[in-house]
C-alpha cells in the first residue's frame, strides 16, 4: 500500500459522495456514483482485493448505474434538493 | 428538521470514531480477525481443494451454501422486480 | 500522537462515507436521493469490512504463489500464513457487493409503482397526497 496513492483515492471517493448528494439533477447524480464506484474499486484493487473489484466494477458500477438510469428515465429527472 | 438530522449525524460519526480507539491499527498482522479462521483456510486450501485461489475456494468449497443462499437473495430479488413491474390487464377493464 | 493518526486514520474516512450516507438517507427529501444515500452506505460498510483483511508488511493477493508445490509431502506443506491476505472477507463482501445490487433493484422498482401512483418523487407531496 503507498501512502500518498491511498490518501488521494480517499479524497476522490469522499468529493465524489458529497457531490453525488448535493447536485440538483438526478442523472447528474447517478453518473457521479458511477464515478465513485470506479474509485471505490480502485481503491479495493490496491488494497489487494482482486475479486472484490472485478464484481464491483461490473455488477454495481455497471448495472446498477444502468438500473437507475433506466428508473429515472421512466419516472423524472427534477429535483428540489 | 434538517438542522436536526445533522446534528443526529454528526452524533453518530463522533460515536464510532470513539469506538475505533480500541480496535487494532490498520492493516495489523495480529489483529483478531486474522487470527480465528483464516489460517486453516490459507494453510490447508491447497491440500484439501487443489485450487490455488484461496477465494474461491473458500466461496465454492468451504461456503458453498452460502453462495446458494446469495443465489436465493438473487432469485427473490427478480422475482419481486417482475411482480412490481408488470403492466396489469385487469386495469383498463375496470 | 502522530503514530496514533496514521494507523487510525483510514477509519474516520470510512466513518466520514457512511455519515454523508446516512444524512443523505434522513435528511433528503427525494427518494431516489435517498437510494444513493443506501447505496453509499453499504460501499462504506463493505469497505471497512475489506479493510480488515489487509496485512502490512510484504502479504500479497490470497492466490498461491507455487500452485501444485506444496501437499505431496506432510514435512513441506508448509505456507506462511503472513504471507497472504486474509481470503475470509472479500469472501463475505463478494455476496454482500451482489445483495446490494438486487435491494438497488428491488427499491427502484417500488420508485417506480409510486410514481405511477402519485406522479411525484418527493416525499413530503406524497405523504400530503395520502392523507
Amino acid at each position: 500500500m503507498i501512502l500518498p496513492f491511498d490518501l488521494i483515492i480517499q479524497i476522490f471517493v469522499v468529493i465524489c459522495a458529497v457531490a453525488a448528494i448535493t447536485v440538483k439533477d438526478l442523472l447528474s447524480a447517478v453518473m457521479i456514483l458511477g464515478a465513485y464506484s470506479f474509485f471505490m474499486c480502485l481503491m479495493w484493487a490496491q488494497m489487494g482485493a482482486v475479486d472484490v473489484a472485478f464484481t464491483e466494477a461490473s455488477v454495481s458500477a455497471g448495472i446498477g448505474t444502468i438500473l437507475c438510469i433506466a428508473a429515472i428515465m421512466k419516472t423524472t429527472r427534477r429535483t428540489k434538493d | 428538521m434538517r438542522f436536526i438530522s445533522f446534528i443526529v449525524t454528526v452524533l453518530t460519526g463522533a460515536l464510532l470514531i470513539y469506538g475505533t480507539v480500541d480496535m487494532p491499527n490498520w492493516g495489523d498482522p495480529n489483529s483478531p480477525a486474522s487470527k480465528h479462521v483464516s489460517p486453516r483456510y490459507i494453510t490447508k486450501t491447497e491440500i484439501e481443494t487443489a485450487t490455488p485461489n484461496m477465494v474461491t475456494s473458500v466461496l465454492a468449497d468451504y461456503r458453498g451454501y452460502d453462495t446458494l443462499g446469495e443465489t436465493t437473495v438473487i432469485f427473490t430479488a427478480g422475482m419481486s422486480c417482475i411482480l412490481l413491474l408488470r403492466r396489469r390487464k385487469k386495469k383498463k377493464a375496470r | 500522537m502522530l503514530e496514533f493518526i496514521v494507523s487510525k486514520y483510514n477509519f474516520w474516512i470510512y466513518i466520514i462515507l457512511m455519515m454523508i450516507g446516512f444524512y443523505a438517507m434522513i435528511a433528503k427529501r427525494n427518494l431516489v436521493k435517498k437510494i444513493i444515500g443506501m447505496n453509499i452506505f453499504q460501499t462504506a460498510i463493505i469497505l471497512f469490512f475489506i479493510s480488515t483483511a489487509y496485512k502490512t508488511g510484504g502479504a500479497t493477493l490470497p492466490i498461491l504463489l507455487d500452485p501444485h508445490g506444496h501437499g505431496h509431502g506432510a514435512a513441506e506443506s508448509a505456507v506462511a500464513v503472513s504471507q497472504y491476505i486474509n481470503p475470509l472477507p472479500h469472501v463475505l463482501m463478494l455476496t454482500a457487493i451482489v445483495v446490494m445490487v438486487a435491494t438497488l433493484g428491488v427499491a427502484l422498482a417500488i420508485v417506480i409503482m409510486i410514481y405511477r401512483k402519485y406522479g411525484t418523487l418527493n416525499e413530503d407531496e406524497i405523504i400530503k397526497a395520502m392523507k
